[in-house]
């Protein structure tokens, strides 16, 4: 009797689920759906759009075997690696201290957090050229300070070594996104409830920690979220690349490799399967963020 | 007297920490901003010239004058006010769903949301150019809402589902006994008690939006319907490099952000302890 | 029960709500159609002003033909996407395009542009440009203006030094070895090395200009020749001694921001930049000459890469706007507006007379000496895999500049590079 009940709770609980969530779904559905299908069904045929008399046959999986023997698509997924890495460890050390900063009661908070969401508000097609700009072997920024600090002693070339043009992304991306890093864990260290920490004083805990103990576990699967679209992101970096180096030096990324076979090459097939790829790639990425994140979210 | 004083230098250190922090991030707007307001003659100066040796506010009538830059504006703040809107009203009750009801395949439902926007946005182009050909909308603010949904959406679902599922259990037991349905709790109960983070996450979503470039060029070819990012990458020409009026510009579009952070500073703030959720 | 309403009414509501916000702003523009044909002419914003005047004079010049304009961001790569996401749709939003030249041969081979032969006459242009236009021996984009490099040296500097203009790459190296530490000069050399299309233009002229080229009369690939491995180790000694050391990171933009602070001998640079280099906040105005590029020990001649825009219709819309379309670009190359839109753009105009018109060479005297360097310019590689071949060149060049691999090693990986693109089919 008992058990019948639940059971029919359950399916209430199930049908506005699935209530709740149509309208979201509709609208991805509606949007999304079309133009993924197409691109794998073009990554199976043989479409170079400068060659139609070829009738664009399919070809099966051709176009990814090819992607395992194209030493550049391998090269530019290890540099997007490379990337992806460190600039999401830096983003989250720096975000989560101007976080928990941003989180302290003190004077002049309000302007901190305004401040920090200003690299951010720029927008990317400005910023980018500005900090190619701030890089720049006689006129930059960058140069300017680190000579004025005596950290090197003559103007350098830093976009044209394979060293410098990495450090180079590095930096701006992590300038340009740890914002987000911070308002995300903010966001999170807010929803921790104050009694929390009362109650680990009162049982004597210090600072450090509290830290440990309390913020860290509270707010991890906030971190696990913020991370995994930073990966996300970081992964399929794009304009920054394209703007700064133009892929010189080896930093090519694997979507600015995607976009020269698709839009330079215009070889639909083969651009397609290496989307395609970015995109299997970024799923396994995510499946593993779901597995860290444990039951947090799936039960 | 002594305790004080460590707390003093604590203070002090704690403050210079934020303050050589914030400068470090705000450092390349300053130099943006300081640009805005130089002569043309000291713009590209060799070696670079921080202070204006006059101020020069020409490039900001220019930003005006030469561009719509007004409507530019207008247009990037409806598209991205509509999305953030629209996504976080579609967002918040799927999220809800998936982080409060119990039914099966929330899993496979989450990795899908996800998967739609872990797309090159570069393969899907062209096809949501025809798409929205077809359906009349190149050119229109819903023509550029639409697309944006698809990265918006899963992102504030994402955010929000992990929020909602932090919140402690018994909450909708407490409101059903008051009688309270499935979807009234959510209304009346849960969405107030995530405000501070629903801020955050609109604020994300409103500056992804505020942002976004490629999509914006490819669906409003009309002058008058072009967005900030948009707008102002046609500033070059073959005779010049406007840095001038670039600076300007992008100085111009900063500030109204900071002016909404500043204003929703409290709601975004706002921290749990006046939510009542005390256990 | 009663619950279910609720939740149907909620469910609704958002529906309805979310559907009246994505409704908000309908501003289509509308066509007007009172008997005129309307073409959409898509073009870059780096000639928008010009262009738009020129454009509202054509408008109303006549009653049947009604132009407007769609501009795309200065910046070539943007501007072949957006064609390109078009017309692989079979998109007739847009009707004529401003295309960058290197761009024709690939739209032509994906049948994407109308066939304009015998249609524009292009008997009274510069042949160079033309052949450019033409692919599979029919006329498929009509030269609407061409663009070709010179050298531009500070004159004082010379005049100081008592030097003669050299005519060679040695000359050059030479003088710049005198020439640097005086008069504020810091850089033997300036052009543009970034890994882009900019540095396929610098390169081809340095192998020009040697005798060399990339591929001979057949189609087959020459690069590792000894002319291109001599022309490409001078390439790379002037990035190694004489040029700032950010060159390889340089495109236009910024390699004309050095030279206008007078820190260099000379720039190879469009031709554009005569005037361009002379603007308010210019440190070297009225002190740069011009003249052709140099030659290098294996070459008798030098040869300016050609650049510009070309008039293209595309080959989708009806036959009613394609014969708009054709009146239209017979405006646009006639002989006046050609001189109208030289006088306000300053663009190289691509009918020969122009070059000649006395109106033109008093207000740009330059044109007199320039006529004879456009009309030694060459065309980069027609071939619809252009853009392949550029990546390899951009690639394997810019690793021998930054000296990554040495120049004889980039030159033989090209070769190859080339040899199996020639291949694919």
């Amino acid at each position: 009797m008992k058990k019948k009940k639940f059971n029919s709770l359950e399916r209430t609980e199930s049908r506005t689920a699935w209530i709740m969530m149509a309208p979201a779904l509709i609208v991805l559905a509606v949007v999304a759906v079309y133009p993924i299908l197409r691109t794998f069904w073009l990554s199976f045929h043989q479409m170079q759009l400068t060659d139609p008399g070829s009738g664009y046959p399919f070809i099966g999986l051709k176009n990814y075997i090819d992607i395992f023997r194209d030493s550049r698509a391998l090269e530019s997924i290890g540099f997007t690696l490379k990337f992806t890495v460190t600039t999401v460890v830096f983003e989250l050390l720096i975000g989560f201290t101007a976080a928990l900063i941003m989180n302290k009661a003190f004077k002049g908070r309000g302007i901190v957090r305004a401040a920090i969401l200003i690299p951010w508000a720029i927008p990317t097609s400005v910023s980018a050229l500005m900090w190619k700009f701030i890089y720049n072997d006689q006129y930059g920024l960058f140069n300017d300070i680190l000579y004025k600090l005596g950290v090197i002693d003559s103007y350098k070339a830093w976009l044209s070594t394979a060293d410098g043009s990495f450090m180079a992304l590095v930096i701006t991306d992590i300038w340009k996104t740890a914002p987000y890093m911070a308002l995300l864990i903010l966001a999170g260290l807010q929803m921790i409830s104050e009694s929390l920490y009362e109650s680990a004083k009162i049982d004597g805990a210090n600072a450090v920690q509290r830290l440990l103990f309390v913020t860290l576990p509270n707010v991890k699967s906030t971190v696990m979220v913020a991370l995994l679209f930073r990966t996300l992101d970081a992964f399929r970096v794009f304009d920054l690349v394209s703007v700064m180096t133009g892929g010189a030096n080896k930093t090519e990324s694997v979507s600015l490799y995607a976009y020269n076979n698709l839009m330079k090459f215009l070889d639909f097939g083969y651009g397609s399967a290496m989307a395609v790829m970015i995109f299997v790639i970024v799923f396994i990425i995510s499946l593993l963020y779901m597995r860290a994140m444990g039951d947090q979210l799936s039960e | 007297m002594n305790k004080k004083l460590r707390k003093n230098v604590k203070n002090i250190l704690f403050y210079l920490f934020v303050i050589v922090f914030v400068g470090i991030i705000v450092l390349p707007f300053i130099w943006q901003f300081l640009t805005s307001l130089k002569p043309m003659s000291e713009i590209s100066a060799i070696p670079a010239k921080w202070i204006p040796s006059k101020i020069n506010v020409q490039f900001y009538f220019n930003v005006f004058q030469k561009h719509p830059f007004a409507k530019y504006l207008i247009n990037s703040l409806v598209v991205a006010t509509c999305t953030t809107f629209l996504s976080i009203l579609i967002g918040a009750s799927a999220a809800y769903a998936l982080g409060r009801l119990r039914f099966k395949g929330k899993k496979f439902m989450m990795m899908a949301i996800l998967s739609i926007s872990m797309f090159p946005t570069i393969a899907t182009l062209s096809p949501i150019y025809l798409l929205l050909k077809q359906l009349n909308l190149l050119n229109t603010y819903a023509g550029l809402v639409i697309p944006y949904i698809t990265f918006a959406l899963p992102l504030s679902i994402w955010l929000l589902t992990n929020f909602f599922s932090q919140l402690p259990r018994g909450f909708e037991e407490a409101a059903a006994i008051d009688g309270c349905s499935r979807i009234g709790t959510f209304f009346r109960i849960m969405l107030p008690l995530i405000k501070p983070a629903i801020f955050s996450v609109a604020l994300i979503v409103f500056i992804n939006a505020w942002n976004e470039y490629i999509y914006a060029l490819t669906f409003m070819t009309d002058d008058m319907m072009r967005t900030v990012p948009v707008g102002i990458a046609m500033f070059p020409s073959n005779y010049e490099m406007p840095w001038g009026d670039m600076a300007a510009a992008s100085v111009i579009v900063t500030v109204p952000l900071i002016v909404m952070v500043l204003i929703f500073q409290k709601k975004i703030i706002a921290g749990l302890t006046t939510g009542g959720i005390k256990e | 029960m009663k619950k279910r309403v609720k939740q149907t009414v909620a469910c609704a509501a958002i529906v309805a709500m979310s559907a009246s916000l994505v409704a908000c702003g309908n501003s289509s523009s509308k066509d007007e159609s009172n008997g005129k044909v309307t073409l959409k002419f898509s073009f870059d914003q780096g000639v928008g002003e010009p262009t738009q005047k020129i454009v509202d004079e054509f408008n109303k010049s006549q009653d049947k033909i009604q132009v407007e304009t769609v501009l795309l961001p200065q910046d070539a790569n943007q501007v072949h996407d957006d064609f390109v996401n078009k017309l692989a749709s079979e998109d007739t939003s847009v009707d004529v395009m401003g295309l960058d030249c290197i761009y024709v041969s690939e739209f032509a081979s994906a049948g994407w542009l109308m066939d304009l032969t015998d249609k524009v006459e292009t008997s009274n242009m510069l042949e160079g440009p033309v052949a450019g236009g033409t692919y599979d021996g029919k006329l498929v984009a009509a030269p609407w203006f061409t663009n070709s490099s010179v050298m531009f040296y500070r004159k004082d500097v010379l005049e100081q030094l008592n030097a003669e203009v050299p005519t060679t790459w040695e000359g050059w190296m030479e003088l710049a070895d005198k020439a640097v530490g005086t008069n504020g000069i810091e850089y033997g050399a300036d052009f543009q090395a970034a890994q882009s299309e900019a540095l396929v233009t610098n390169w081809v002229e340095y192998i020009w200009g040697n005798g060399g080229d990339v591929f001979d009369e057949s189609g087959n690939p020459i690069v590792d020749s000894e002319n291109n491995i001599e022309a490409t180790q001078i390439m790379k000694d002037l990035v190694d001694k004489y040029a700032p050391a950010g060159i390889t990171t340089y495109a236009e933009t910024e390699s004309e921001q050095v030279f206008k602070e007078g820190k260099c001998l000379f720039i190879r640079d469009w031709s554009g930049f005569w005037s361009s280099g002379q603007d308010e906040g210019s440190k070297v105005s009225g002190k740069i000459a011009a003249t052709k590029l140099p030659t290098g020990p294996k070459g008798e001649e030098s040869h300016t890469c050609l650049g510009g825009l070309d008039l293209v219709v595309n080959n989708a819309i009806s036959d009613q706007k394609k014969d708009a379309a054709i009146e239209f670009i017979s405006y646009m190359t006639s002989k006046e507006t050609q001189k109208k839109m030289t006088l306000i753009s300053s663009q190289p105009p691509v009918i020969k007379d122009v070059y000649t018109d006395e109106e033109i060479l008093a207000e740009i005297p330059f044109y007199a000496d320039f006529y004879d360097i456009i009309m030694t310019g060459k065309s980069r590689p027609l071939s619809p895999k252009y853009a392949k071949v550029s990546d390899a060149i951009q690639r394997n060049i810019h690793q021998a500049l930054t000296g990554e691999t040495d120049v004889k090693t980039a030159l033989t990986a090209l070769q190859s590079g080339l040899e199996e693109l020639s291949k694919e089919k």
